[in-house]
């Protein structure tokens, strides 16, 4: 919604632009995201929390009773590629959107933090242009943290346990390759789950030139919707919370695949799309840049 | 500075449109539906002509009985569950989900608090699958032929029954029996509207309620009120597929309150006929299998709810009253031990005159001092009064 209201405003005031310039920008800014060490350190420590969970439980001597500890971990010995899941589980209320907030808060206030904000506009790059590069950096981010998450988790559990068959929750049992296209529905999912975070943390950026209270308030934002989510006082207010289907993915676990809380979730994240971006983008287009 | 304050528009505009959509579609969807007018009978003869065999849909159930809320599968250990499961009253499972079996029992207990949300399919007769959709974990009810599979994916175990030709018969006359509490789909004669009506005279009002719209199809509203002023339930309100003839809904409306106490409905309906291999449980290779026989032998000492088949006289829970205030009396003899030193009914139970109570918006149990069960769904001051 955002962007189309936003995009005629960009081309009438970018006429001398030439074309695709707004792809170089997108480039730029990728390969900038990309070869950040900080951004590396993340992606490794998102890549370590299969590794860990996995090597944990080849180590241990204790076989886990059905059901103990966090979902699937008991699966784990007899077929490493429930360490994926498990890994997700674990990953989705903390560690994900701390990752998310990172890299969404530090987008418009990192660069006015370095000074360098005002040179991005100089170019000719129009400031509706520079923030949908920065969301899809963000959201490209997103993309790839949950990918590691699972590509590290197959391998690993491919590597420690043996690979076979996958029993889903509804006790179908599929083959590996069929679970391999789940996995991969499951970041997908995951991904969609984190755009409407990374909207609001784009959003707070444009608010301040400190990255780092960007940053922070952005992972606050997400640990408060998800108190507020256990809150039952607020149970009308659930269904709208960003972090509310964050763990729905289950429905991709079962037989036939449910696609109705992937529907539901990607509602509630269009949603926050709309107003943010919509918040943003007024916000960042009448900020005045000092720095 | 006008220029700037225009840019703000987005910002005002785009999230009032986002508001005013969520607010504005679930209401789209209950838009006002109008049906040719139909009387109780005739909308009774349609359940009763319905042909649907084939059917899968997603049904949504919650509660709002006045309970705490319980997450018995989270908050309890197997065992703790088990013996839970094992102090249950007999049939109570037979209340919940029409299946009796060992998982329906624990269940019978959560479904009273919260909500749920399950999938359903039915392949025609003696084929169904009933799918709890649960956080990170699902319930399943396999029912082809004369096999019955529970699954149960948070402990990965699989429980097998395999159901004797004649007790599918005996569970269908049960089945009828039920059918004339509530209408379900099945091919009836078509008398049975007109008797069924006239044996709900003496005590309850049938009417058909304004029309409306459930899982995106319109239906006919049946509304059952109790004539007596003693009964709990205000209303019961059973939506029936105006096409179809298939009751899709079921609202119970408690005295005093505006909330439903206990709704049950489906979200999503498709007459399609489900894939046949949904029907077709193999349990995992790694899931810890049970065999279950039915019937089993009564055994009462151990606490087997399979058990008791064939209870004697004295143990059978007796009813007085009629119609929606009658009152089950379950003897001393027929509650299981348990029940008596379970802290969990403790907890859910207050100290009252003469014994414990459990009161909710649509039902009263009370736990008499001698060990007798009174429970129905009237006031708390007449069950003690039966008591006596």
């Amino acid at each position: 919604m955002s962007s189309s209201d936003a995009l005629p405003a960009t081309g009438r005031s970018d006429i001398p632009v030439r074309r695709g310039g707004g792809w170089d920008l997108l480039g730029s800014e990728i390969s900038v995201l990309f070869r950040r060490r900080r951004t590396w350190a993340m992606l490794v420590a998102v890549a370590l929390i299969p590794v860990l969970l996995a090597v944990a439980v080849r180590l241990s001597s204790s076989t886990l009773a059905p059901g103990e500890g966090p979902p699937f971990l008991d699966r784990v010995t007899q077929n490493g590629l429930f360490v994926g899941f498990t890994a997700m589980v674990v990953a989705i209320p903390l560690f994900l959107p701390l990752t998310i907030g990172v890299v969404a808060g530090d987008t418009i206030a990192g660069e006015a933090g370095l000074g360098t904000l005002r040179y991005l506009l100089v170019a000719p790059a129009g400031r509706v242009r520079l923030l949908l590069v920065k969301y899809a950096g963000a959201a490209l981010f997103c993309l790839v943290a949950t990918l590691t998450l699972t590509v590290s988790g197959t391998l690993i559990g491919a590597a420690l346990f043996p690979v076979g068959p996958v029993t889903l929750l509804s006790g179908d049992t599929i083959s590996v390759t069929e679970s391999l296209v789940r996995s991969l529905l499951v970041a997908a999912y995951v991904t969609v789950s984190l755009l409407g975070l990374s909207m609001i943390g784009l959003f707070i950026s444009t608010l301040t030139d400190v990255p780092v209270g960007a940053m922070a308030a952005t992972i606050v934002v997400s640990v408060v919707a998800q108190i507020l989510d256990v809150i039952p006082q607020l149970s009308w207010l659930h269904p709208w919370l960003f972090s509310h289907y964050w763990l729905g993915f289950a429905d991709l676990l079962r037989q036939p695949l449910d696609f109705s809380s992937f529907g539901q979730n990607a509602i509630v994240q269009v949603c926050y799309l709309a107003v943010f971006g919509a918040l943003a983008y007024s916000r960042f287009v009448t900020k005045d840049i000092l720095s | 500075m006008s220029r700037n304050s225009l840019k703000w528009l987005p910002a005002i505009v785009v999230p009032a449109v986002v508001v005013a959509a969520v607010i504005a579609v679930p209401f789209q969807a209950g838009a006002a539906v109008d049906l040719p007018d139909k009387t109780p009978e005739q909308v009774l003869l349609l359940v009763n002509d319905s042909t649907v065999s084939t059917f899968s849909g997603t049904v949504s159930q919650s509660s709002d009985l006045g309970l705490p809320t319980l997450d018995l599968s989270a908050g309890m250990t197997t065992s703790m569950q088990k013996s839970v499961t094992e102090s249950m009253p007999e049939g109570a499972s037979d209340v919940v989900s029409g299946t009796s079996a060992t998982g329906a029992l624990s269940t019978a207990l959560e479904l009273l608090s919260g909500s749920h949300e399950f999938r359903v399919y039915v392949g025609g007769e003696n084929k169904s699958r009933v799918q709890i959709k649960d956080r990170m974990a699902e319930r399943d009810v396999v029912h082809n032929g004369n096999d019955v599979w529970l699954y149960d994916s948070k402990s990965n175990a699989a429980t097998h029954v395999s159901v004797p030709t004649d007790l599918a018969g005996t569970a269908e006359s049960k089945f009828a029996e039920l059918k004339s509490l509530v209408p379900t789909d099945l091919s009836t004669p078509a008398q049975v509207a007109d008797r069924f009506l006239s044996e709900l005279d003496p005590s309850t009002t049938v009417s058909v309620g304004t029309d409306a719209r459930v899982a995106g199809r319109s239906v006919y509203q049946l509304v059952l009120t109790p004539k007596t002023a003693d009964s709990l339930v205000a209303s019961v309100s059973i939506a029936v597929d105006s096409e179809t003839g298939l009751p899709v809904q079921v609202v119970v409306m408690a005295e005093g309150q505006s909330a439903p106490a206990l709704q049950v409905g489906f979200t999503a309906l498709d007459f399609a006929a489900p894939d046949a291999d949904r029907f077709d449980f193999v349990p995992p290779a790694d899931a810890m299998v049970t065999e279950q026989a039915l019937p089993a032998r009564p055994d009462h000492a151990s606490g087997d709810h399979a058990g008791a088949q064939s209870p004697t006289a004295a143990e059978l829970p007796r009813v007085t009253g009629s119609g929606w205030s009658s009152i089950v009396e379950v003897p001393a003899v027929a509650v299981p031990a348990e029940l008596g030193n379970n802290p969990l009914i403790d907890q859910l139970t207050t100290g009252v005159d003469g014994g414990r109570a459990l009161t909710t918006s649509l039902m009263t149990v009370f736990l008499a001092t001698d060990g007798r069960v009174f429970a129905g769904a009237v006031p708390l001051a007449q069950l003690q009064a039966a008591a006596e």
